[in-house]
């Protein structure tokens, strides 16, 4: 079954934006434009990890592996999940 | 990116303009501190403010910060300012952007790579730029802001930003770029991370700066004075063990394909100070 990465703990993304340039790192870019991984930085109401599908065509257990606060979890697509 | 010549925002807040200039001559200045104490000596009269950053910036972990210099009552200071800003200078293609001029009236400044915009200060500061790729310093009068939380040892910055009617500024960037030979640069890149425990701050949740995982409680007031080698790189202080080792340095910085010789880094410590004795 395909692996997808889920950001579950956004609570503790501490902004470093590290999983964004390891993405970008990937298809052999160095800046934040097009970025699959992409950070929006909330002081008031948090951090927000906003994922492109296509992150998943990458290598994610790299991203997951950078995050230095365990933002990231890989699981298994639940195709079930689009059924209802 | 042209690595043989410093490309410089100078934006005129007296006549609410900016224009792009490259400076070919100032090359050896590297970046940081050193770059732009030779910009206040080319912009004297004027009064500047200059934010630069370094040739790894936006390139390397732990090279994360953002180098403030100014005149606080005829004393050159400068400071140095972490969270996402020196990224986004990096990637608006820049290398420093000079201020100068008095705004007629309290002034937004909104930086697009290159592009300036002028807003009065009553728009939304949160509207402006592209959310994921901006940085916004909001000049609070008694302190300086920059992502709602990060800020400058002392106001300096924030004094003189104030004396020349910026009530904020926003940069955004939205360059890419690929280093000649990437697969050495990732090589490069993740060794240095591997040696994250030897900075002198211990790991923590706080809010961290751009490209490091340690979200350690002392980057939010970030830096004054120091090693001017790590202040022209604009790298933390305290990953000192790593960016003050000219081999290192060196490594980086040739992989990026900037053709400094060792002796050039070497070198540059008594080019600061001729140029510090100028203009003092």
């Amino acid at each position: 079954m395909k692996k997808i990465i889920k950001a579950i703990r956004m609570e503790n993304c501490i902004g470093c934006e590290l999983c964004v340039l390891e993405a970008q790192r990937q298809v052999k870019k160095v800046g934040t434009e097009g970025a699959l991984v992409r950070i929006f930085k909330h002081t008031q109401k948090g951090t927000n990890v906003v994922l492109d599908p296509t992150v998943n065509t990458l290598d994610i257990k790299k991203i997951q592996e950078i995050c230095p606060t365990s933002v990231f979890e890989i699981t298994e697509e639940d195709l079930h999940e689009f059924e209802r | 990116m042209n690595l043989n010549a410093k490309k410089v925002l100078v934006v005129n807040l007296a006549d609410k303009t900016s224009e792009v200039k490259s400076y070919v001559e100032l090359h050896k200045y590297m970046g940081g501190v050193g770059l732009s104490l030779k910009l206040y000596e080319i912009y004297y009269n004027k009064e500047p403010v200059i934010l630069s950053v370094g040739p790894l910036n936006g390139f390397f972990p732990f090279v994360s910060k953002t180098s403030a210099l100014l005149n606080n009552d005829g004393v050159v200071e400068d400071s140095y300012i972490g969270g996402n800003l020196s990224l986004r200078i990096r990637y608006s293609g820049l290398d420093s952007i000079v201020f100068i001029g008095t705004a007629d009236c309290p002034t937004i400044v909104d930086i697009q790579n290159t592009k300036t915009l002028f807003h009065p200060d009553d728009i939304d500061i949160g509207t402006l730029g592209l959310p994921g790729k901006r940085s916004t310093l909001k000049n609070l009068g008694k302190n300086l802001m920059l992502s709602d939380y990060f800020t400058t040892p002392e106001n300096f910055l924030g004094k003189a930003l104030t004396t020349k009617n910026v009530a904020g500024i926003v940069i955004t960037g939205t360059e890419t770029y690929t280093p000649q030979d990437f697969d050495r640069y990732t090589q490069l890149y993740h060794k240095i991370l591997a040696r994250k425990l030897e900075l002198s701050v211990e790991e923590g949740k706080h809010h961290s700066c751009g490209k490091c995982p340690m979200g350690c409680g002392k980057s939010q007031y970030g830096e004054i004075g120091g090693n001017v080698l790590i202040h022209s790189m604009v790298a933390c202080q305290y990953a000192d063990t790593i960016y003050n080792d000219i081999g290192t340095l060196f490594s980086c910085l040739n992989t990026l394909g900037y053709d400094y010789r060792h002796e050039d880094i070497e070198y540059l410590p008594v080019l600061i100070e001729e140029t510090l004795k100028k203009v003092s």
